[in-house]
């Protein structure tokens, strides 16, 4: 309801005619707007000027007395209960001494009861609450290392894309050796920027404490290794370079079965290569 | 409070019930018991009645001086509010309504004093009645309907057969004219 509309209503408020439903909501209101809240009151004072269109009449002279013996009856039975205490206490000085070192011994200790419930209650929460503090906090870390993952993911394949699409990209076949004959590769490189990338299929699946070797062999120089990796389940794997200026010009490029951390010079077998030239 | 009350204003006196003054209580009696009870009476138009629901206004004037607050409206305000809802409560209970029924054609006596009465026409109740002779009929007749019987606007519609979009304007500006009545003659009323 716009703030028009309630005001429209306040008049008819200030007269208590408006359904039940549309006081409510006119009350809500008026618990947020001061400006209507202002406006009520005016209304207010208005519409109660109405009682001055009743005829004045005189009531019976036995009201007043009545209003105001019923008054003083009230005080006085508000004022009664100090009193008969007051008389007792002389009497009974030590008793009632007695009862109150003892009430308040009581309270003492029923408060101090209560106090250490409420220290162990509230660090069993505390501590309850720090450990799962702990665990979201791990679940969170989880979850912002696969999404880091993820994100390189999509970055490696952003950059393959462009890779493959760049015109100056060239590219290479790799063929399987003996050892792996049904394997096949692509090796792509930009010789502008030395970014490359491979793409392998059909390698089996990398042994235990081993891994493929990506290796640069220039003409007329020993190889130069690239990259260790594993391929997945399916024989399959993709890896981003940044070849050697040395390997542009009509390097091969081959891949070795290697010890786990890779090596500095091919030990394992071949497994794919590019023609030599 | 033991000066003459007069010279006190509603709100001073109000305070003063609110510390448990009985002298207070017992002004602000005499200052509105006439428009109080004609009020009440206009809405139960029985007079043993409308004495007890009187004296139940009294006594929750009281127990409640507390409550007023002169930030929130006129002690006027504040004292007629309490007796018309408290009348209107006891005109919905069923026993008031067979009894209604019963007196309804009979007006009730009203025994004012000539001189309470002169003192109330001279001043305030004369400039109110004025400004609601002025309006139409059909307006008053609206006004009175929500102020003394308690209907709201859905009921005068049906009792008045009239639209219910011509009710609410009808209040509407009634409400509206008395405001401003209030505004022009503050010090009077």
């Amino acid at each position: 309801m716009e703030h028009q509309e309630y005001q429209e209503l306040l008049a008819l408020h200030a007269l208590d005619a408006l359904d039940a439903s549309e006081a409510r909501v006119l009350e809500e209101h008026l618990g947020t707007c001061a400006d209507c809240r202002a406006e009520m009151i005016e209304l207010r004072d208005g519409a109660a000027l109405l009682a001055h269109a009743a005829t004045p009449a005189e009531p019976s002279a036995e009201v007043r007395n009545r209003i105001l013996s019923s008054v003083s009856a009230q005080r006085e039975e508000a004022q009664s209960p100090s009193a008969p205490s007051a008389r007792v206490v002389p009497l009974q000085p030590r008793a009632t001494r007695n009862i109150w070192t003892i009430g308040l011994r009581l309270a003492a200790a029923i408060a101090f009861v209560a106090l250490l419930t409420g220290v162990i209650v509230l660090w069993r929460r505390d501590v309850r609450m720090r450990q799962e503090i702990a665990q979201l906090s791990r679940q969170v870390n989880t979850q912002q290392h696969e999404l880091v993952r993820d994100r390189s993911v999509l970055d490696r394949q952003r950059d393959a894309l462009a890779l493959l699409n760049s015109p100056t990209a060239k590219k290479m076949e790799l063929a399987g050796s003996q050892t792996a004959q049904s394997a096949r590769g692509t090796f792509v490189y930009d010789p502008k920027t030395g970014r490359a990338i491979l793409m392998a299929e059909g390698l089996p699946a990398t042994p235990a404490e081993k891994a493929y070797e990506l290796w640069f062999i220039p003409k007329g120089h020993s190889p130069m290794a690239g990259r260790i990796f594993t391929v997945d389940a399916s024989g399959h794997a993709m890896l981003p370079e940044q070849m050697p200026p040395e390997a542009m010009d009509g390097a091969v490029v081959a891949i070795t079965l290697e010890p786990k951390k890779g090596s500095a010079v091919p030990t394992g077998a071949i497994y794919l290569s590019s023609p030599s030239s | 409070m033991q000066a003459e009350p007069s010279q006190y204003s509603d709100n001073d006196l109000l305070h003063a019930v609110a510390r448990k003054d009985e002298a207070a209580l017992a002004a602000i009696y005499d200052r509105y018991r006439l428009i109080l009870f004609g009020l009440i009476l206009r809405i139960l138009h029985d007079r043993a009645e409308a004495e007890d629901v009187l004296q139940e206004v009294f006594l929750q004037v009281w127990r409640r001086a507390a409550d007023f607050d002169e930030a929130r409206g006129r002690a006027f305000t504040w004292l007629v509010t309490i007796a018309r809802s408290r009348a209107l409560d006891r005109l919905r209970s069923a026993g008031s309504r067979a009894r209604l029924a019963e007196g309804a054609a009979q007006t009730p006596r009203d025994d004012v004093s000539d001189a309470a009465l002169d003192a109330l026409k001279s001043e305030t109740s004369a400039i109110v009645r004025e400004a609601l002779a002025q309006l139409p009929d059909e307006q008053r007749r609206t006004l009175f309907l929500a102020y003394f019987e308690g209907l709201t606007q859905v009921e005068i519609a049906a009792r008045l057969g009239d639209p219910l979009g011509t009710v609410k304007t009808r209040m509407r500006s009634g409400v509206i004219k008395l405001r401003e009545l209030l505004g022009q003659t503050r010090d009077l009323i």
